[in-house]
């Protein structure tokens, strides 16, 4: 497989400097998915003749709880000792490559989805290898030895083995194709509350854990940016020889996206920004600020889109409808802010090169850095760290940061850390979409849901992208999904969505399309239910089908005890139910008016994933979910003026904080071991709507704009 | 200029601008890796280390503002209400990507020095200089909870 044939590339002169990864055709995939060599237990499990057992992880831990997970998945059916295995990044490989696309890639809370099922199967396969060779030693049949915590036991004698005694063993023997693994119900590991592990629970709290940013290397150099001061800007020319004279500062070059300063440490290369000249060709979005942008969304909501959903007869029911609600949605672009500024190693090697850096798509940032440098893939040996929090922004689109840090580091003789400041992070792109959008329903005289019109303006996040096969007439996958596939039972539909472009690139940000469709179809079937004057969680039920749905929908209800919640001045109670990457996901939210401000003070949260592998995590991650999301609820904005953002920093891009943090509340309902289902993004998408149907309850106002603002 | 302090009971003398944050001195002079960058104005709490029991933000304190004093970091190995925070921590398996947790437990330990009995209330005011865009706020409430139990 031609690993560069999946990048596509534009001219590494322009300062857009756009690479998409993409898959040429389905061809490739195939070729890509007959390589994966059966369950290839070497790639995720490496046991050392000292006993030592390491499982390695192609899925980037970024606080979801991947490797804690995965590593339960092998250890239940490997049988090893919980406290004594290491887990660690393995270096990128075919066997780690997903299941969609032919890359490595932690996203679309897929993870546990896709592996969890090969995991336990190479957990078994090497339990089974372990039995066979003790027995062979032994010289008994296999049924004569057990396993327990990484130990082989001779049932006759008694006698012990360490599976690292039978390392060269294992070595010589075939990979059973399909092993048996035991049912969830019967497993000591998954399925149980289980606690992150402890290694990598105990780094994190001592600061010990490895981030791309704690890199270090022998004779390491840093680099901090100047980037465009306008989206599309080009370097004209620049001065740097005021910064050349001060103490530390090795090497000032321009790159596709600015000026970088290398240095000997990052302190003194950012503090040396303010001493280089530069000279910007800043282009035609100069121009562009958020009062312009909305004036062209609005001419495109007015405008015939590409349609994504349409049966019935809408127009039919819009005419005969007892009553009609309308409402504008808007949301801003949002920047994902994780907590670890973006950065990335790169050492040029002269014809081989290494990459240290925390990635969600480890073979492609290894692959776009072979390309910068002019070597092949294989010559690139990249290292993935412990991710700093990502919500998406480190499966970036265009690969900004790593191909910054190849391009700076490219003909250096030292290896050079590129170090983006939070200002850079803020104020460089790669958001979720604005969206400007509208909703229509008609409502009969019992205030039953007969059409539901709708149309979405923003820009496309898969378009060029290895998800491009997402796109559905022309309507981008973050434009369709949660809308076009809503749960709800309604006769009539025409959802279209319009697609502008500009030169802020747009990605996925913690739930995707599910941010802007799961606010507007919950807040409009919240607003319906006010119009109709009917309780919110059985006018949902009234409209669902899907017996999984029905019985989340009622657990959250039993959860908040919702037929009972204790009315109060200023207290709103509102309803939101979202489906989404597989699983399923209802809250309560529960908020109180404190004079022009609002407190989200409770949130009842029920998900069923089929199957919670691990009950622990899977609450940490809707907390997080909603925290998450809470943010972008009440604060979190980005604004463009003068064809930049005008946000730069924590303070005043604005996000929730210990105080803002409500009680949270979670229940599990297992319903399918059989549709095991995601769980990173689920608890996100619903609180959006809850908190505005709250708001209505509490004001009878609607509230459509976001960050919901009481005043 | 010519700077003497001591992190974590070691002592240190360097020849250094005075101007230079603390935090990048740690980071990029001494190696120290433990405490972590995160907005470099002291908005997010990142890199809170602890000076004469009160939080400090290492990216937006001088070194020459440390000079001859002693400050503890995430990596103190010798402080026992450090060692139970952390303790706390993992048993209310509060970390999920895990950096900003050692800003959260450094603030959370000067808040203990001063108050070992604070109010839910006063743990959620104390703690709101930290950001965690993970969302564990709930978790690390409950670990400092339990933590001031175990002090």
């Amino acid at each position: 497989m031609e690993r560069r044939n999946f990048l596509k590339t534009t001219s590494l002169a322009s300062s857009a400097f756009v690479i998409g990864f993409y898959l040429p055709s389905k061809s490739k995939a195939n070729e890509a998915k007959k390589e994966t060599p059966g369950l290839a237990p070497n790639a995720f499990v490496k046991i050392d003749k000292d006993n030592k057992i390491t499982f390695l992880m192609g899925q980037a831990e970024m606080g979801q709880g991947v490797y804690s997970t995965f590593a339960m998945c092998i250890a239940e059916e490997l049988d090893v000792n919980w406290e004594e295995i290491e887990v660690e990044a393995g270096v990128p490989r075919v066997e780690y490559n997903h299941a969609w696309v032919p890359v490595m890639l932690t996203g679309g809370s897929s993870s546990v989805p896709v592996f969890q099922d090969r995991l336990r199967k190479i957990g078994a396969a090497l339990n089974i290898m372990l039995k066979e060779a003790a027995a062979k030693k032994w010289q008994v049949r296999t049924y004569n030895v057990e396993t327990k915590d990484s130990m082989l036991i001779n049932k006759k004698s008694k006698e012990t083995l360490k599976y690292g005694d039978l390392v060269e063993q294992l070595a010589a023997m075939q990979v059973p194709k399909d092993p048996k693994i035991k049912p969830l119900a019967e497993c000591r590991l998954l399925g149980k509350p289980m606690k992150r592990h402890p290694k990598e629970a105990w780094a994190k709290v001592r600061g010990e854990a490895d981030f791309g940013i704690d890199v270090r290397v022998p004779n390491l150099k840093y680099a901090a940016l100047i980037h465009a001061p306008v989206f599309g800007a080009k370097v004209k020319s620049f001065d740097a020889s005021a910064a050349l004279k001060k103490p530390g500062i090795l090497k000032v070059k321009q790159i596709s996206t600015g000026i970088a300063i290398i240095a000997e440490q990052w302190y003194l290369a950012k503090e040396a920004i303010y001493d280089v000249k530069v000279i910007w060709d800043k282009g035609a979005f100069e121009n562009v600020n958020s009062a312009t942008l909305d004036k062209e969304y609005s001419a495109l909501l007015k405008k015939d889109g590409n349609v994504m959903r349409k049966e019935g007869d809408s127009k039919k029911a819009f005419a005969n409808a007892f009553k009609t609600i309308e409402a504008e949605f808007n949301f801003p672009f949002l920047a994902h802010a994780p907590m670890e500024p973006l950065n990335a190693v790169v050492h040029d090697q002269n014809g081989t090169a290494e990459v240290w850096s925390g990635g969600q798509l480890q073979s492609v940032y290894r692959d776009v850095t072979a390309q910068i440098l002019g070597i092949k893939a294989d010559k690139v040996t990249y290292h993935n760290t412990f991710l700093g929090g990502s919500f998406g922004r480190r499966a970036s689109k265009n690969i900004d940061y790593v191909s910054d840090a190849a391009q700076i580091a490219k003909g250096e003789a030292w290896p050079v850390m590129t170090l983006w400041q939070r200002e850079d992070d803020i104020k460089r792109g790669n958001y979720r979409p604005l969206y400007k959008n509208n909703a229509k329903m008609a409502l009969d005289k019992e205030g039953k849901i007969t059409a539901f019109d709708a149309r979405v303006v923003g820009q496309s996040v898969v378009a060029g992208t290895a998800f491009s096969f997402l796109e559905k007439n022309g309507v981008d996958w973050a434009q369709w999904e949660g809308l076009s596939t809503h749960p709800y039972r309604i006769e009539s539909h025409n959802l279209q969505a319009n697609t502008p472009t500009s030169p802020i690139v747009v990605q996925w940000w913690r739930s995707v399309g599910f941010t802007q469709t799961g606010p507007m179809v919950e807040g409009m079937i919240g607003i319906a239910a006010h119009e109709a004057k009917a309780d919110e969680v059985q006018y949902r039920l009234d409209m669902l089908t899907n017996p999984r749905h029905i019985k989340v929908l009622k657990e959250v209800a039993r959860l908040a005890n919702w037929d009972k919640r204790e009315k109060e001045k200023d207290v709103g109670y509102g309803v939101s139910f979202v489906p989404s990457f597989g699983s399923i996901a209802a809250q309560i939210a529960k908020i109180r008016i404190t004079g022009k401000d609002y407190k989200v003070e409770k949130v009842w949260c029920t998900v069923d994933c089929g199957f919670a592998l691990n009950p622990l995590n899977v609450e940490n991650q809707m907390i997080s979910g909603i925290n998450f999301a809470l943010s972008a609820v009440k604060y979190s904005e980005i604004t463009i003026e003068n064809g930049a953002a005008v946000q730069n920093n924590f303070y005043d891009y604005v996000v929730g904080r210990n105080v803002d943090t409500p009680d949270i509340e979670v229940s599990i309902v297992n319903s399918s071991e059989k549709q095991i289902g995601g769980i990173g993004e689920v608890g996100t998408p619903p609180i959006f709507a809850a908190v505005a149907n709250a708001l209505l309850d509490a004001t009878g106002k609607r509230f459509t704009n976001y960050p919901l603002k009481l005043a | 200029m010519k700077i003497k302090f001591n992190v974590d009971s070691r002592d240190y003398s360097l020849d250094v601008d005075g101007n230079t944050p603390l935090l990048w001195v740690l980071r990029e002079q001494l190696n120290l890796t433990n405490t972590k960058f995160g907005c470099g104005v002291g908005e997010c709490g990142a890199c809170t280390v602890v000076m004469d029991n009160e939080a400090i933000r290492a990216c937006s304190t001088s070194i020459s503002s440390v000079n001859n004093k002693s400050i503890s970091t995430i990596a103190n190995k010798e402080d026992k209400d450090l060692k139970k925070l952390q303790s706390a921590w993992v048993e209310e398996d509060v970390a999920q990507c895990g950096y900003c947790q050692p800003g959260q437990i450094m603030n959370a330990l000067a808040l203990l020095k001063k108050n070992p009995q604070p109010s839910k209330e006063q743990i959620t005011f104390s703690m709101n200089g930290n950001i965690c865009r993970c969302g564990t706020y709930n978790k690390i409430n409950q670990a400092i909870k339990k933590a001031t139990k175990a002090i």
